[in-house]
C-alpha cells in the first residue's frame, strides 16, 4: 500500500495541508493513519479517489461521498464472492482492498462488513456463513503470519471465551489479535476453559495485559481462569472485548466493539501502566467477578 | 404552400450574461481569478462554481446546489444555518426533504421538481419562487432558482425578496 505524507497528499489534491486537515475534521475523509512519529500518512488510493471525484463534483461533501462509494465497492465485491463461494475472488477482493488501504482498515472496512452482510443474509447457523467465516479466519491467520516480528516489549494474553472459532465475535477477536501483532506486540490466545499447565505457559510468555474476549463462557469459569492467570503473573490490567452483558467484572476495562479501537485501547492501557510504574488495575479473582464492589490492589 | 405568413409572439432570448465564479460553501468569489484548483482558497470547504452574474448568490446569501436527480449536492454555510442541517448530513438527500413550495393554492412540489430538472439539465430560465421548509408551515422563504455548474445543476438561493 502506497502512503503519502500530508504535503504530498495536499499537492496531489492541489490544496494546502491546512485544507486537508480541515476536511479530515469536517468530513472525516481522507482518514490518515499515523506514522510511528505520529505524523499523518494518507493512503494513495483514498486521495486519488477524492481527486477524481473533485473533478466532477459540485461540493467537497458530494466528492467525499462519491470517493467513499468508489472505495466501498470492495465490500460489495467481497460479499459477492463469498455469496458465490469463490475463494479466489474473495482473496482478490482483499488484495484490491489492501492496495488502497492499510491491512487494519481493509479488515475493518471490507472484511468484517462483508461478513456482517453474510450473517444478516444467511444467519450464523447457516452453511454459507460457515464457509465465509472459515475463509475469513484463514485469511486473518495468514495475515498474522506475515505480520512483522514483535517490536514492542508488550505481551497481550487473550482469554478466548467464544462459542466457536466461527462465531462473529471470534473473528473480531482474530482481527484484534492481528492488529496487536501488527502493532508490534506479542499476542497469545488461550481458551478460558483450560487452566491446567497455564502457569508454565505464562512463565514463558509473561503477559502485560489480559483481554477476555467473547461472551459464551460463564463468568464463574472465566473467573477461575483469571484467578489462575493472576496466581502465575500477578496483578495485570484486564480488559473485556465483546463480552456483552457479561461485563460484570470489577476493575476491568470494557473495550470498544471495533477491533481497531480495542487494540489501540489495550496498547494505551499497557503503555500507561509502564508510565505509572506499576499501579495496575486489579485482575479480579472469582469472588470479585461475581460481586459488584470495586477494589484496587497495587502490585 | 399557402403563402400567408402569421406573426408570432416569441419570447425574447435572454441576453447572454457574463459568468462569475463563487464558492459553493462560503459563496464568495475566488481570491484570484486564475486559480488552478477548484477548491475555494478562502474557506477550503467548497468547490468553485459558475453562474450568470445576475443569478449568482450575493455576499452572505444562503443557497443550495441541486443536481438533475433532485439530490442536494452542496449547502452553503448560511443555508446550513437557515435549514439547521450540516452539509455532510444533507448531501445525497432529496431537495424536497428540506424545501417545498409554500403556496398551498399553487402547484405542488412537482413545480419545484420540474424547474430544478429543467435547470439541472441545462434548460430553463431563472425564476423566483416561494418555498417553505418541509414539514414547517407558516414559514415562507423567498427564493430564486438559476443554473450553475460545472457540472450542470440548479442553484436555489434562499432569502431573496
Amino acid at each position: 500500500m502506497r502512503t503519502l505524507k500530508t504535503s504530498e497528499a495536499a499537492s496531489l489534491l492541489n490544496v494546502s495541508p491546512n485544507t486537508l486537515r480541515a476536511w479530515e475534521r469536517r468530513f472525516g475523509y481522507p482518514k490518515p493513519q499515523r506514522s510511528p512519529g505520529q505524523h499523518r500518512l494518507y493512503t494513495h488510493g483514498e486521495v486519488a479517489a477524492l481527486r477524481d471525484a473533485l473533478q466532477e463534483g459540485l461540493s467537497i461533501s458530494s466528492a467525499v461521498s462519491r470517493a467513499r462509494e468508489a472505495l466501498s465497492a470492495d465490500t460489495s465485491v467481497l460479499a459477492g464472492a463469498l455469496n458465490a463461494y469463490e475463494l479466489d475472488r474473495a482473496d482478490g477482493a482483499m488484495e484490491a482492498a489492501i492496495a488502497l488501504r492499510s491491512v487494519e482498515r481493509s479488515v475493518e472496512e471490507v472484511l468484517l462488513p462483508s461478513l456482517n452482510e453474510m450473517a444478516a443474509r444467511h444467519g450464523i447457523d447457516s452453511a454459507p456463513w460457515a464457509f465465509s467465516a472459515r475463509w475469513a479466519r484463514d485469511w486473518l491467520l495468514r495475515a498474522q503470519r506475515f505480520a512483522p516480528p514483535p517490536t514492542r516489549s508488550v505481551a497481550v494474553l487473550i482469554g478466548d471465551a467464544n462459542a466457536s472459532e466461527l462465531h462473529p465475535d471470534a473473528l473480531a477477536m482474530r482481527a484484534f489479535e492481528l492488529f496487536c501483532a501488527r502493532a508490534g506486540a506479542r499476542v497469545m490466545p488461550l481458551p478460558v476453559g483450560g487452566v491446567s499447565g497455564l502457569g508454565d505457559v505464562l512463565a514463558t510468555f509473561r503477559p502485560d495485559a489480559v483481554v477476555i474476549s467473547g461472551s459464551h463462557v460463564a463468568d464463574d469459569d472465566v473467573a477461575r481462569w483469571a484467578y489462575a492467570v493472576r496466581s502465575s503473573s500477578g496483578a495485570l490490567p484486564v480488559a473485556l472485548f465483546r463480552r456483552g452483558a457479561r461485563g460484570r467484572t470489577t476493575g476491568a476495562s470494557v473495550l470498544p466493539e471495533r477491533p481497531g479501537d480495542a487494540h489501540r485501547h489495550v496498547l494505551a492501557l499497557v503503555d500507561s501502566r509502564f508510565v505509572r510504574q506499576y499501579t495496575p488495575v486489579d485482575l479480579p479473582g472469582e469472588h470479585e467477578i461475581a460481586g459488584s464492589g470495586r477494589r484496587r490492589i497495587g502490585a | 404552400m399557402t403563402g400567408s405568413r402569421h406573426l408570432q409572439i416569441v419570447t425574447p432570448a435572454r441576453e447572454a450574461q457574463p459568468q462569475v465564479r463563487f464558492c459553493g460553501h462560503c459563496g464568495e468569489p475566488p481570491a484570484a481569478e486564475d486559480v488552478a484548483s477548484r477548491v475555494c482558497e478562502r474557506c477550503g470547504l467548497g468547490l468553485l462554481l459558475q453562474a450568470d452574474a445576475d443569478a449568482a448568490p450575493g455576499h452572505g446569501e444562503a443557497f443550495l446546489v441541486v443536481d438533475s436527480s433532485l439530490t442536494v449536492c452542496a449547502v452553503s454555510q448560511h443555508a446550513e444555518h437557515v435549514l439547521g442541517v450540516l452539509e455532510p448530513d444533507a448531501v445525497d438527500r432529496r431537495v424536497t426533504e428540506f424545501l417545498v413550495p409554500a403556496d398551498v393554492e399553487g402547484p405542488g412540489p412537482e413545480m419545484l421538481i420540474n424547474e430544478i430538472l429543467n435547470l439541472g439539465a441545462g434548460g430553463g430560465e431563472p425564476l423566483r419562487v416561494v418555498l417553505r421548509p418541509t414539514g414547517d408551515f407558516g414559514v415562507r422563504i423567498f427564493a430564486r432558482l438559476a443554473a450553475c455548474g460545472p457540472p450542470r445543476a440548479a442553484l436555489v438561493i434562499l432569502g431573496d425578496e
